[in-house]
């Protein structure tokens, strides 16, 4: 406890030290208003925790955080100029729409990173007891997602192609949102569901399922991303760049303080987590405990490299559902110019 | 001198509604096109807003992928068992509040304190209830048609001339003749205004009911559309629940034209 | 059938709108009632007709039903009350249904009771397409389709105009003409007072007291005779004597009601 309000007061005068010695050049000249559009999750962490320690201040960005209740909200709010910039997860719905030229991806968010639980696959209590132990197992099941299209979605998608299941055996239920699917699989509507870390484990310690496997444990991906208009990389290059390079010192800062891990490759949470958990608890709705934070601390790239072949795989796939239009190129709404060293470029 | 002679100017004109049955297709007619004119001019670009031929090339996909019938069939039948639960179900109660001073007294605060919620905010008690077929999507819909149907009813039954009430109750009518001579055609009007609400809240909530479970039904491909972003299956969806809200219209249209002869 | 009241009184909470009103009807004599406004008339009607519930006094029914009478107390409304959804005929029809009729029965007794009012071409319109008299007219053919043992008429006319009023009065002359009826008629005009009644009792304004009884010593039916119309001329000025003071008093206390209350 100590040590936490001591480290609290020695960031803010380190706060208050760095405004006194930043070139009064910068002090001066009146920041540019940005604005990004972001859900409060804890995956919007970087840009939460950047904004609080002044990175953004620091390259003369004077950010406003308009936080959505919806994924969906937030590309077609960047896409009309509502925000200047987005962060969230890819969808169908997000393909069609960067399809249509509005958009650009500059950075990466969330991804599946072995060793960090992020997405769980939980089966039913009656399916379980009827033998349902793996996600091998999905084909002729039935499973509550949010809608077509989503990351359930193709979260499915990815293990029929991995295990050679066909994914029209498997019953899509959409229902629209995660509560839903808890409460679906909870009162015995559906076989399993596919839940982030938290609410998975909330589920199985209700005893109303059981957690059989974890998305990183089957496969890896690029779940979301840093975004902006086309128009602002055309025309605010600069302005891009340095708001990039200020989400990246949030990034950074994230990594440092929720992917840490010890020696033998358990996750700690040290002093530098709790520094920075007062920043969530202010951001993230509903208001975490650590024990949450801890829990749903999902793995981010430190510098913001996507998982660029993967974003192909996505397109091509919604595609192949008939869920993306055939016109959609992921090329043409990725600008990998912003972050050096991109990962898994395809060839 | 002559006396000045006047001619009598007919002033009388105006404020009378003629019957103009092609003003309704001019006025759709030019709508669409200007809206399709907009977007050719690019004044409406096509990521708001779809043009009018790629909302006809989505419906015509529709109708050749062969999906056009189970989404209209699965819908239609969403909301003709809820509708017709949901309104047998308001209009004892509403016929009860009407006549009955005890259901009235307890009837009208638990119509208003129930009335008002959103139905989608029971959604997940429905699915609880439920489950995530069938019922809850047409309880969904009962739901939303009942209240209304309960209010549009007892004002209906409360709107029954009491003379007439006085007049059965001389000639010595008993109380279940004078509610099925006297009462029921006499608020049947109100009812069937009642109908024309309540059958376009249950396709208001058709959307609503569909989000749950299912990918057929025009909600939700309307609602899949839009989860998507494909703005133009989304309008064409929205088209084919308007040409549903129109025929309904019409069968109600119909209805009353019988059934309200002698008014 | 006679009709007995003794001392009936009424009041609507603590209103007293009726008073010590006692009255003996003979088989087939037609009492009219008039008064000023609000004076309890209406009320009056209805506790006869019992569709209010009696508070004092007693009302009573002496001697058998006429043959065939289905519903001895019968109304004719002043706003006629009927059904729009039916037609003529069914109007006719609402009175009988719920007796025990055979088809057979049931349609002979329309059919007469049409005849007899002049309706037997309307008996497939609806009520809108009538005209007031007609209306009238219908409500009278509902009424005496169930052969009533006593007409309880409130204003059956004042809803017409006046030569409508005029002819309707000589169909009901016509129709008490085939049988009497015992008849209380309640009504603001002298003229139909002295034309259709038997006897007429003033009430008292509010509430309502029997102020005065005046018996027509005129047979009914010969009152359209020149040589009457003097004496008939003296019976309606008594009659508004005795009405106007308390007409004069009771419109100022509505004035006076509605500027206080
Ligand atoms: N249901 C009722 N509740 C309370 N007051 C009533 C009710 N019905 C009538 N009254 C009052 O009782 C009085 C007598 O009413 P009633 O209708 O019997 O008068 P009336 O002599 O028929 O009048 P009118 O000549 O205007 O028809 C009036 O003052 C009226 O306002
Ligand atoms: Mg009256």
């Amino acid at each position: 406890m100590v040590s936490r309000r001591l480290l609290l007061s020695v960031s803010a005068a380190a706060a208050l030290f760095a405004g006194l010695v930043l070139p009064a050049s910068v002090q001066a000249q009146a920041k540019q208003k940005v604005s990004i559009a972001s859900l409060a999750f804890v995956s919007s962490a970087p840009v939460f925790i950047a904004k609080e320690r002044g990175y953004f201040d620091a390259e003369g960005l004077d950010l406003d955080i308009k936080i959505f209740n919806a994924a969906q909200a937030i590309a077609v709010a960047v896409a009309g100029n509502d925000a200047d910039f987005g962060i969230t997860a890819f969808t169908g719905g997000f393909f069609n729409l960067a399809g249509k030229g509005a958009l650009k991806v500059i950075a990466a968010q969330s991804r599946e990173e072995p060793g960090y639980n992020f997405v769980a696959y939980v089966a039913g209590n009656k399916a379980y007891d009827a033998g349902f132990r793996s996600p091998k197992d999905f084909a002729g099941k039935s499973v509550a997602i949010t809608t077509i299209g989503s990351s359930f979605h193709y979260n499915l998608g990815m293990l029929a192609d991995k295990y050679g299941f066909k994914l029209d055996s498997v019953q899509m239920k959409p229902v629209q949102s995660i509560p839903n699917m808890m409460a679906a699989l909870a009162g015995g509507q559906v076989d399993a569901t596919i839940l982030p870390a938290n609410n998975a484990l909330k589920l199985q310690a209700d005893g109303s399922g059981k957690i059989i496997g974890w998305v990183h444990e089957h496969t890896l991906w690029q779940l979301g991303a840093l975004f902006t208009s086309s128009k602002h990389v055309q025309q605010n290059r600069p302005m891009v760049e340095r708001f990039v390079r200020a989400y990246q010192k949030g990034l950074a800062d994230y990594a440092e303080a929720f992917l840490a891990k010890d020696a033998s490759g358990n996750r700690v949470f040290g002093a530098k987590a709790e520094a920075a958990f007062p920043i969530l608890e202010k951001w993230v709705e509903p208001k975490p405990s650590f024990e949450v934070v801890k829990v749903s601390a999902n793995y981010m790239d430190p510098q913001g490299r996507l998982l660029v072949k993967n974003i192909y795989d996505q397109v091509a796939w919604n595609q192949a559902q008939g869920l993306v239009d055939k016109s959609v190129d992921a090329k043409s709404f990725l600008d990998l110019s912003f972050v050096k060293g991109h990962l898994d470029l395809p060839k | 001198m002559a006396e000045p002679r006047t001619r009598i100017a007919f002033r009388g004109g105006g404020f009378v509604l003629g019957n103009r049955r092609w003003a309704p297709w001019i006025a759709f007619v030019i709508i669409i096109a200007g809206w399709e004119a907009a977007s050719l001019s690019g004044l409406l670009p096509a990521l708001f807003m779809p043009a009018p031929h790629e909302v006809i090339a989505a419906l015509r996909d529709l109708v050749n992928s062969g999906k056009l019938g189970n989404h209209i069939g699965a819908s239609l039948y969403r909301v003709l068992v809820g509708w017709a639960l949901g309104t047998s179900c308001g209009l004892v109660a509403g016929f009860a509040m009407g006549v009955f001073s005890m259901a009235r007294a307890a009837g009208l605060p638990v119509v208003a304190a129930l009335f008002p919620i959103p139905k989608i905010a029971l959604l997940p008690l429905l699915i609880l209830w439920f489950g995530i077929g069938e019922p809850s999507k047409v309880a969904t819909i009962a739901l939303g048609v009942f209240f209304p149907t309960v209010v549009s009813t007892f004002s209906a039954v409360d709107a029954v001339p009491r003379n007439l009430i006085r007049m059965a109750q001389s000639f010595g009518l008993g109380m279940p003749d004078i509610l099925r001579k006297v009462v029921w055609p006499g608020a049947l009007p109100g009812i069937l205004a009642g109908f024309r609400i309540s059958s376009s809240i249950a396709l208001i909530l058709l959307v609503s009911a569909e989000m749950i479970g299912t990918q057929v039904g025009i909600g939700a491909f309307i609602l899949g559309a839009g989860n998507l972003m494909q703005t133009d299956q989304l309008v064409a969806g929205v088209v084919l629940l308007s040409i549903l809200g129109l025929a309904i219209s019409f069968l109600l249209s119909l209805a009353e034209k019988t059934l309200l002869r002698w008014r | 059938m006679r009709l007995l009241l003794r001392q009936v009184g009424h009041h609507y909470a603590d209103l007293p709108v009726l008073e010590d009103i006692s009255l003996d009807v003979a088989q087939g004599e037609t009492v009219a009632i008039i008064g000023p406004s609000g004076c309890g008339k209406s009320t009056l009607l209805n506790l006869v007709g019992g569709l209010l519930p009696l508070q004092q006094g007693s009302i009573e029914t002496l001697g058998a039903p006429p043959p065939g009478c289905l519903n001895p107390l019968t109304f004719v409304f002043q706003d006629f009350a009927l059904l729009p959804w039916r037609d003529v005929a069914g109007n006719v029809a609402l009175a009988l249904e719920h007796h025990d009729l055979s088809r057979v029965e049931r349609d002979a007794r329309i059919q007469d009771v049409l005849a007899l009012c002049g309706l037997s071409d309307f008996a497939k319109a609806l009520p809108k397409q009538l005209s007031g008299g007609m209306r009238q007219r219908v409500g009278i053919a509902r009424a005496i389709a169930v052969r009533p043992a006593v007409l309880l008429m409130d204003e059956p006319l004042s809803a017409l105009d006046a030569q409508t009023r005029e002819l309707l009065m000589e169909d009901l002359l016509a129709i008490w003409g085939r049988e009497r009826t015992t008849t209380l008629y309640v009504t603001h005009n002298l003229a139909e007072a002295v034309r259709l009644a038997d006897r007429v009792m003033v009430l008292s304004r509010r509430p309502g007291k029997v102020k005065t009884i005046i018996g027509i010593p005129i047979p009914v039916l010969e009152r359209g005779k020149p040589q009457h119309a003097a004496a008939l001329a003296a019976l309606q000025e008594d009659l508004w004597q005795s009405i106007k003071i308390e007409a004069q008093v009771a419109d100022r206390e509505m004035l006076g009601e509605a500027q206080h209350g």
